[in-house]
């Protein structure tokens, strides 16, 4: 597992979607992060006091595996890349129904 | 490991685990291109919940959804 900047996980991530296109599958898990380095204390108190939230994300494919962290004042900027990369890289499903005109015209 | 089988089921009920336990739940998607398949799948280590689609249209709200789960992990709502 590999703790990458937000831009070099995008980067990264970009690669494997590539890599994963002829065979294979990819994972990403995100979960929410309270920034402990240490395990829990066993007498249950708290590992982080007054924690500032942040969000793990990871990404899988085959055996590469990378991570990163994503700050609270990062967040705008990391899901607008992050659903973009999403938009470019899922691609191979099915389209059910062509866009009506009507709303073709109006874009 | 239950299927949930439609989306607007999946994203109310996923939103409820979530707010359950948040420091405690993940949640992750899984993209086969090769296959055209889209999981999506949310845990708590107690409870777990599957969607899956071969849709391209569903991806956008998955990613509607995606996005809000993100802002609020990393944010100090409980």
């Amino acid at each position: 597992m590999v703790l990458l900047s937000n831009d070099e996980f995008l980067a990264e991530l970009t690669k494997l979607f590539q890599k994963a296109r002829l065979a294979g599958s990819i994972t990403m898990t995100m979960k929410r992060y309270d920034g402990r380095s240490k395990p829990q204390p066993r007498d249950g108190t708290p590992a982080v006091k007054n924690p500032e939230y942040k969000c793990l994300l990871r990404a899988q494919s085959k055996s590469k595996k990378i991570s990163t962290v994503v700050e609270q004042r990062d967040v705008e900027k990391f899901s607008t890349a992050y659903s973009n990369l999403l938009k470019t890289s899922v691609n191979g499903l099915k389209r059910l129904k062509k866009p009506k005109k009507k709303a073709m015209a109006t874009q | 490991m239950t299927f949930v089988p439609n989306w607007e089921e999946f994203e109310k009920a996923a939103e409820m685990l979530y707010l359950q336990d948040p420091i405690n739940t993940r949640y992750s998607v899984k993209y086969s291109h090769s296959k055209g398949a889209f999981n999506v799948k949310i845990t708590d280590n107690k409870k777990c919940l599957q969607y899956k689609t071969e849709v391209q249209q569903d991806v956008r709200k998955i990613d509607k959804f995606m996005s809000n789960l993100l802002r609020h992990m990393a944010s100090n709502d409980n």
